[in-house]
């Protein structure tokens, strides 16, 4: 299980890593957690339930298309793709990531003013 | 595909709906997958099967947290797709809607022609309906206001008379049930000239109790109501002015209140000005000023005044009715000086209350609104009944393509949502083009309507009226839209398999549409038949002789000041010869008169006159009306005169000569020339005696529909003993012309007037035959309106028939084809046809006849020496359907007749 502060990260930014997993190809819910365990070297652990109601707001949203297909193993299982208004969100919520670890990293290296 | 994937695939394609249960096994689906794929990943891993279950719940977390989140989500998904479903549903749908009808542009304009006339028609008279009949009267707490009257039906039938002033004030003390009582009586009055731009003139004017502005809500605009203290006789008197004649008269100058104005030669302090919307029930009054009338006065046996109360809540007419019964019975034993003692056993006395509303509107008014508007929702049946012919001819034309829909999984709400919007986008073009019609409608018949009918200046189209045109039109879109599905053949999918034949289906539809065809038949039959008896009503009125000579006949008012002529009969009489003089030089006038009373103008209440020998077996309702006259009226009245007239040189030399209504002579038995040489008197028994010269033939001046008035004409100027009722300081002028426009003698005739006396007035110049005109206004308003109504009732049956024997026609092309290929000849395809529209047509008349003979009955009012089952009538309007019948025929016989059948055999 994860670390509290990593927690409290993780809800804020869980949207984004889903996006940005399911950038790269349609996936269903398990498929997600797996590349973001395998893209974070493990380092974030989710607690898996929680993906679902995440997915399930985000397709409410627009962001998310689902439909049902079947895996490679021949199993039925339910398929998230992004849609155009996801992938815009996705850019949207990377660039807001990323100034904000700018600013805050200006700020851990600034030297005390003398 | 599974028959679950299909189902799915459906249900995309058509958009139905989803359901909470099937969202609910999506998502445990959803995570039984996600935990079984873990689970076996951690077998992989090594695990065994128990342990890698609890590591993946453990890693899970809490399963129904999370799936109770997820449904909470999914739960708003389905609501936001249902809402989103329905509203695009219903564009869609619409829009669909909207190009199939663009693309049969005939079937649009037909339908929506049809159902916007007949709801244009409906709207009208459900406008005037509500406005003359349903709404209240303009004023507050109108409910509750009623109109007091006393008939007295033992001393003559249905004779009205009014309130005394004792009984008025007595009632307002002692009645639990009427809360407050005013007293008016009208009167007109000459407003004196200014010196300027306004010579002396007539104005309209109402003696008023300060009760009558309480009852009628009344709050001046302009300093002060007639008060109780001003109904206390003094001088000067107090005057308020009505808005409409302060702004006529005074330009809406404010400061004249305080002013003094000349009345009738006597001056009158105006101490109000009242708001446009203060008016007594429908009717305009220029100038109000107090009545005598306070508690406590002098009583008196004149049951004259106007009485308009207010009830107490809770009270209505009928409970009024019945407390004011004791209270009138007991007024003799109270006013001993007032009524004789047995004045209420005698005469039937009693006090009557009414409604005010309905009053003012009249039975016969309230009668022939509902009429006309039961008429009008007639023709808006007739109308709907094409329009669902022309739908059903169109769903049949279009049964493939909707049972494709049927077999493809559109359920019925589908098909009726589509067949809906169908109905609903040409309901509301109907609706718009409905009251349009309607608005333009009323204009017309508001300008052609006789300014007698009560209330006509409230009528306007308004929100009401739009609520009932789309209210109409929304009722009829559901009947619409829904009738088709209550037949199973909609759905029937054989369609598909045999070609769109199916002949069961389209034998149905025949009988519904028959069925239509046959109740428009009848229903025409019956408005033809209503529209006929009032024709036949209206032209048995006008062909009634009423006893005088309407044609070229001017009327007027000629008022002379009551100060100077009041008292002086000779010197009004030598005015009113002067007058005659003068205007009988007016090129074009054959002959003129004047007299106290005109037929159809004046009311006639009745008196008592003296007979200097009475019979012995005194007639019953003996009570003739009286006027007085000058030589020439009856010659410029057109009322004939057995014996001798009066003349000008014997009324002047006092030669006693008088005249008798027909009427009168009958009620007293003088046949032939017994009259001739009869002694009469107004009041008295001594000489001299006025003797009975000649017999004046019966006038019907109460209306034409009335029995002819009873009445006695004494010359206007009167022996020296024998003194009449009071001098004629306002007289009817009346002056036949030879030729030309009688109208347009009325300026000349003012000025002769003014000539003559500077001081007098005139007023109300009209022909005679406008007064004739206006006594059946009532009749003749509903007598066109149902005219149009028939009129729109026949033109649509035989729309409806026309369409009804095209698509027979259209259907039957195979059939006649054979016929004519197996040697039929062309006028036997023909009569095939036309036999057809008759044997619906008669079925229609039947069944209209026996309608008819059953509802004219609500006619009967209204009718006029026509029976309302006038068999005559019924046969002509059987004759004219079935002729029309005959002629809508036509067109598709010619047309099938020239079927090629070649062409048609090859087509099937």
């Amino acid at each position: 299980m994860a670390a509290p502060t990593e927690r409290e990260l993780l809800r804020g930014t869980l949207d984004m890593l889903v996006l940005k997993t399911l950038s790269w190809a349609p996936m269903h819910g398990l498929a997600v957690l797996r590349w973001i365990e395998a893209g974070t070297r493990e380092r974030l652990q989710i607690e898996e339930g929680a993906l679902y109601p995440c997915l399930h707001r985000m397709e409410q949203k627009g962001w998310l298309i689902a439909e049902w297909g079947y895996t490679d193993g021949g199993r039925k299982a339910k398929f998230y793709r992004l849609s155009a208004a996801g992938r815009r969100q996705l850019a949207a919520e990377v660039s807001r990531w990323r100034h904000y670890t700018e600013t805050v990293a200006l700020l851990l290296a600034a030297e005390p003013s003398p | 595909m599974t028959p679950d994937d299909t189902r799915g695939f459906l249900r995309r394609v058509f958009r139905l709906p989803e359901s909470r249960a099937r969202s609910r096994r999506a998502l445990d689906d959803e995570l039984r997958f996600h935990l079984e794929g873990r689970i076996e990943e951690l077998v992989a891993q090594g695990l065994s099967r128990h342990d890698a279950e609890a590591e993946a719940r453990r890693r899970f977390g809490n399963l129904e947290i999370h799936r109770n989140a997820t449904l909470a989500i999914d739960d708003q998904i389905i609501q936001e797709h249902r809402r989103m479903d329905f509203l695009d549903t219903v564009t869609r749908e619409l829009r669909h809607a909207a190009r199939s009808l663009a693309r049969s542009r005939g079937f649009t304009v037909a339908a929506v022609l049809t159902l916007g006339l007949g709801l244009g028609a409906a709207t009208a008279i459900f406008t005037m309906l509500d406005a003359v009949v349903l709404r209240p009267l303009p004023f507050a707490n109108a409910d509750r206001l009623v109109e007091l009257t006393s008939p007295v039906p033992k001393f003559k039938g249905d004779t009205l008379w009014g309130l005394a002033r004792h009984e008025a004030f007595y009632f307002q003390d002692n009645s639990r049930a009427i809360e407050d009582i005013g007293l008016y009586q009208n009167a007109e009055v000459t407003v004196g000239g200014d010196g300027g731009d306004h010579p002396a003139e007539r104005a309209r004017a109402v003696q008023a109790s300060a009760g009558l502005f309480r009852v009628l809500g009344i709050t001046p605009e302009y300093g002060r109501n007639i008060v109780l203290g001003d109904n206390v006789p003094r001088t000067p008197t107090v005057l308020v002015l009505g808005h409409g004649y302060w702004q006529r008269r005074f330009g809406g100058d404010a400061s004249v209140v305080g002013r003094s104005i000349d009345i009738d030669g006597y001056p009158m302090t105006v101490v109000g000005i009242l708001p446009a919307s203060a008016q007594l029930p429908d009717q305009q009054v220029d100038l109000w000023y107090p009545a005598n009338t306070y508690p406590g006065q002098q009583a008196y046996n004149n049951h004259t005044w106007n009485a308009i109360a207010r009830l107490r809540p809770g009270f209505t007419a009928a409970s009024a009715q019945r407390e004011l019964a004791p209270l009138t019975a007991r007024l003799p034993e109270l006013f001993p000086d007032a009524e004789p003692p047995n004045f209420v056993k005698n005469t039937g006395f009693y006090t009557q209350v009414r409604p005010l509303r309905d009053v003012v509107v009249g039975d016969v008014m309230t009668r022939a609104l509902w009429i006309l508007f039961g008429s009008v929702l007639v023709v808006l049946f007739i109308a709907a009944a094409n329009l669902s012919s022309l739908f059903l001819v169109r769903m049949d034309a279009r049964r493939r393509e909707i049972a494709v829909r049927a077999a493809l999984g559109a359920d019925r709400s589908h098909l009726a949502a589509q067949l809906l919007a169908e109905s609903v986008l040409i309901a509301l073009a109907a609706a718009l083009l409905g009251v349009a019609l309607a608005q333009s409608g009323l204009r017309v018949l508001l300008t052609m309507a006789p300014t007698s009918l009560p209330r006509l200046n409230e009528v306007e189209l308004g929100a009401a009226g739009i609520a009932f045109a789309a209210g109409g039109a929304l009722v009829v879109a559901l009947v619409l839209g829904l009738l088709p599905l209550f037949g199973p053949s909609l759905l029937d999918l054989g369609l598909l398999r045999d070609g769109a034949r199916g002949s069961t289906i389209s034998r149905r539809r025949h009988v519904v549409r028959g069925a239509l065809v046959v109740s428009q038949v009848a229903l025409s039959l019956v408005l033809i038949t209503a529209a006929g008896l009032m024709v036949r009503s209206f032209r048995n009125l006008r062909s009634v002789q009423p006893g005088f000579n309407p044609d070229g006949v001017l009327a007027m008012t000629i008022a002379v000041p009551g100060q100077r002529y009041g008292r002086d009969y000779a010197r009004t009489s030598a005015f009113y010869e002067q007058l005659i003089t003068r205007v009988e030089q007016l090129p074009g006038v054959a002959v003129a008169g004047v007299s106290e009373k005109i037929p159809l103008k004046d009311g006639n209440l009745c008196t008592g006159v003296t007979i200097e020998v009475p019979e012995s077996d005194r007639a019953s309702g003996d009570c003739p009306s009286t006027a007085l006259v000058s030589p020439g009226y009856f010659e410029a009245m057109g009322i004939r005169i057995a014996g001798e007239p009066l003349t000008w040189s014997g009324m002047d030399q006092h030669d006693g000569r008088m005249i008798v209504s027909s009427a009168f002579a009958e009620l007293h038995h003088w046949t032939g020339r017994d009259a001739i040489g009869k002694g009469l008197k107004y009041s008295g028994t001594t000489p001299p005696w006025y003797r009975v010269s000649g017999v004046a033939a019966d006038v019907l001046a109460d209306g034409f529909d009335k029995p002819p008035v009873s009445i006695v004409y004494f010359p206007m100027l009167p022996l020296p003993d024998a003194k009449l009722w009071g001098v004629p300081t306002e007289m009817n002028l009346v002056v036949r012309t030879k030729s030309g426009n009688a109208m347009a003698l009325a300026p000349a005739i003012t000025r002769i007037v003014t000539e003559l006396e500077p001081s007098a007035a005139t007023a109300n110049a009209t022909l005679m035959n406008t007064l004739v005109a206006k006594s059946m206004a009532r009749r003749t308003f509903t007598m066109m309106l149902l005219g149009i109504a028939a009129a729109m009732a026949l033109l649509l049956s035989v729309v409806g028939l026309y369409g009804v024997l095209s698509y027979v026609v259209g259907q039957r092309r195979g059939e006649i084809a054979i016929r004519m290929a197996l040697g039929a000849q062309v006028a036997q395809v023909g009569r095939m046809v036309v036999a057809q529209s008759l044997r619906l047509t008669a079925l229609g008349v039947g069944l209209g006849v026996v309608a008819a003979l059953a509802s004219m009955r609500v006619l009967q009012s209204l009718l006029f020496g026509v029976k309302p089952t006038d068999p005559l009538l019924l046969g002509w309007a059987a004759v004219l359907l079935l002729a029309v019948a005959v002629a809508a025929g036509y067109l598709p016989a010619r047309r099938a007749a020239s079927i090629d059948p070649a062409d048609a055999l090859r087509a099937e």
